[in-house]
């Protein structure tokens, strides 16, 4: 059986963001919901600054406390290290999102549409169609809508229904096709990489050998899937500066 | 008779709490595994259980005695 | 006969049956309450909870969960109280007690379902969470105990208290003719108060009393781990949320108690019953659980200062110095006044219903600060990673929303109030009729 993990190379990240664009696209995520999101810090006190950049996916954590508090068991844990979200058998309590020590749940707070920016965009318009084919997002995946793994729920993507809840899956749409989910693919510097780590020889187990690694909050003893190798742990020190400006 | 009805429902609804409980308690997977209950609709069988011990003080009031024989 | 039956029902105890002007007023301005809140609540359903204050914790900078939750952990607290007082009145045979133990399940009742309420109002999915917390729920989830202890266990349980306490009154009242007669019938079921019936009703309240104990300690515990347990939470996680939560309950019940016993007071134009010992009785409950709290918030007050990990100061400054601290102290003060008011009284042995009931009043309203200050600070200033400080504030809807339920709260002791006598009756207590 697979277990997948991801391991960012903070060496290697530069904040270009595409893995943040790459996965609202593949994932059809709505309005300032961002679950691949590249924190920018700065720490130190003027001139002695520092910058530094970290990518921030859901964690997958073998001990989820996502998993523990869901009252309803729409959150839950593949064998093979995938934590994923029903959004058939969410009930919008939003108790996940207040567990999850990385704050990496997106709640849809509004209609699928309007989380397209319908309010904004007349999608209707005719030079907008021309240009969208009529599609609204643009590009709308239609592997959102089948069903996925062997528990058949229809785990892939966002922006499914108002009132449930989402979060990065590790694109499982796209993993069980046997392709990289899409920030890992798009990363123009191979700053992220994703693979099977049950499997020794695979080339994640290898650069996971090769490099010393370290996980976000290990103190909170959630057991993340997602390795980070250079840089350093995040402190309270740290500022972040550049927040999108995402608020609905 | 009055009284034996009574202790049935408490049992019964102790009884059928636990099997409630139990059916959707998590069994041999960690708390994280993806854990449905055994059966759908366990939980409500817990509360029917903790309504129907409950309710066993509305029969041991309300149920006339008859005359044992 | 038949042209006596007005004068009758005028006649029953307890002003029960009898409209009045203010009772009227009272009524329609509830229901206005409860209408805003219905309203707010389609907007809510219809265009999604967008309508509301709250956002995602983290990159959005908001909170996720706010003034619903707040007032659902409050509700439920104030449920905390009645049933106990009724239960150890049984328990321990505190016979000048008895008095207040039908209002107070009755308050138990009413907060148990306006908490439920909150629950639903504040889910993403109402409907479908209604049918699959029946369905799926899971007990490694903390919620899971306040579902189906607290809403489905605690609130039948307390029904049942209430009904089978009430069948002796019931019977007394279904004598006479009047518009509530046949309902007064159905609830008596046959009652005929005889020495055999007596001792029935004794023997059950005394085990309702001893189970229903445990079960809302449990219960409310299991909500005080709804926070308790969160480990990526600064703020919520500790182990001292489950005891604190059973305090806190313990003052908003019993100052809720005090509120009620005044009003029922007044609508019954008799003070003789609720006198001023039931109130010094209620006084002393309330002293107690006052220090008790009051210890719980000493010890939480004095570690933060003493010592705070790195993740925790943000949350403490803004807690202490920061943007909740007119919320905190003022908390504080709402508990610290009342509790020097109340060591006053208790010292001097000199109790005043209109200071109690300003008491009462005050903690409740420190309990709904202490319960926001629970939950929405964790979220805004307590993300483990280092997020932006993020905001929060209510929306119309929410707070419509809210008084809505106040609203319907009002509404359904309101109507009690007038179908049944909310105090029981006297031993020799009779209805008077013309001969």
């Amino acid at each position: 059986m697979a277990k997948y993990a991801m391991v960012v190379d903070l060496n290697r990240c530069q904040g270009c963001r595409a893995c943040t664009e790459a996965c609202k696209i593949e994932n059809n995520t709505g309005q300032s919901m961002f679950w691949m999101h590249v924190f920018r810090f700065e720490d130190g006190e003027f001139p002695d600054t520092r910058m530094s950049f970290l990518p921030r996916p859901c964690q997958h954590c073998d001990n989820a406390p996502c998993v523990k508090v869901c009252p309803t068991g729409a959150r839950f844990k593949r064998e093979d290290g995938l934590v994923l979200t029903d959004p058939d058998r969410c009930i919008g309590c939003r108790y996940c999102e207040l567990a999850c020590p990385y704050g990496v749940n997106y709640f849809n707070w509004q209609t699928p549409e309007a989380s397209q920016y319908s309010d904004v965009i007349d999608w209707d318009d005719p030079d907008i169609q021309s240009a969208t084919g009529g599609l609204s997002p643009p590009y709308r995946n239609p592997d959102l809508d089948e069903e996925w793994g062997p528990e058949g729920r229809r785990t892939a993507g966002g922006n499914h229904d108002k009132g449930v809840m989402e979060k990065c899956t590790f694109c499982v749409q796209r993993v069980e096709q046997g392709n990289l989910p899409a920030c890992v693919d798009t990363c123009p510097v191979t700053a992220l990489r994703f693979g099977d780590i049950s499997d020794a020889d695979s080339p994640v187990s290898q650069f996971i050998r090769e490099n010393e690694t370290w996980h976000l909050l290990e103190e909170a003893g959630t057991e993340p899937s997602v390795f980070y190798v250079g840089g350093k742990p995040p402190s309270h020190s740290y500022k972040e500066v550049e927040r999108p400006k995402a608020r609905v | 008779m009055r009284k034996t009805i009574t202790l049935g429902m408490v049992v019964g609804g102790i009884v059928l709490m636990l099997i409630g409980y139990l059916a959707a308690a998590p069994w041999g997977a960690d708390t994280v595994a993806n854990s449905d209950p055994s059966f759908g609709f366990a939980p409500a069988l817990f509360v029917l259980g903790v309504i129907v011990a409950f309710s066993a003080a509305l029969v041991y009031e309300l149920m006339p005695d008859r005359p044992e024989r | 006969m038949a042209t006596q039956t007005n004068t009758q029902t005028s006649l029953l105890p307890q002003g029960v049956g009898r409209l009045t002007t203010t009772w009227k007023l009272a009524m329609a301005g509830s229901f206005l309450l409860f209408a805003v809140g219905v309203f707010a609540f389609v907007r809510e359903l219809s265009t999604g909870m967008i309508e509301t204050g709250m956002r995602n914790v983290g990159t959005m900078g908001g909170a996720s969960w706010g003034l619903y939750i707040t007032m659902v952990v409050y509700f439920i607290g104030v449920s905390f109280a009645g049933i106990t007082i009724a239960a150890l009145i049984r328990l321990f045979n505190l016979r000048h007690l008895r008095p207040i133990a039908r209002f107070a399940e009755l308050l138990t009742v009413v907060a148990l379902i306006l908490g439920a309420l909150a629950i639903i109002v504040d889910l993403g999915q109402p409907l479908r969470g209604v049918v699959n917390l029946f369905r799926y729920a899971r007990p490694q989830s903390p919620f899971f105990g306040t579902f189906s202890l607290v809403i489905a266990g605690y609130l039948v349980a307390s029904l049942i208290y209430l009904y089978l306490g009430g069948r002796r009154d019931a019977a007394i009242m279904a004598h006479y003719p009047s518009r509530l007669q046949r309902f007064h019938r159905w609830w008596a079921a046959g009652y005929r108060d005889t020495p055999e019936e007596r001792d029935r009703h004794r023997q059950t309240s005394f085990w309702l009393a001893v189970t229903i104990i445990p079960l809302l300690v449990i219960a409310h515990s299991t909500l005080g781990f709804v926070f308790g347990l969160q480990v990526g939470r600064p703020g919520w996680y500790g182990t001292l949320q489950a005891p604190a939560f059973v305090a806190l309950a313990g003052v908003s019940g019993i100052g809720a108690i005090i509120i009620v016993g005044a009003v029922v007071r007044r609508i019954v134009h008799d003070k003789s019953r609720i006198d001023l010992d039931v109130f010094a009785a209620l006084g002393k409950f309330l002293l107690a659980f006052l220090l008790v709290y009051l210890y719980f918030m000493s010890v939480e007050l004095l570690t933060l200062l003493y010592a705070t990990p790195e993740v925790e100061k943000q949350l403490s400054d803004a807690l202490l110095l920061g943007e909740y601290a007119w919320i905190y102290w003022g908390s504080v003060a709402l508990l610290v006044i009342p509790g020097l008011g109340l060591l006053w009284q208790a010292f001097k042995r000199r109790w005043n219903v209109g200071w109690l009931v300003a008491f009462g009043i005050a903690v409740n309203l420190a309990a709904i600060g202490k319960r926001y200050l629970i939950v929405v600070p964790s979220q805004t200033h307590g993300t483990l990673l280092p997020y932006e400080v993020g905001s929060y504030s209510p929306s119309w809807v929410e707070y419509g929303v809210v008084l809505g339920l106040l609203g319907l709260g009002a509404l359904m002791i309101g109507t009690f109030v007038k179908v049944f006598p909310p105090i029981p009756l006297r031993e020799d207590e009779e209805v008077m009729v013309d001969a």
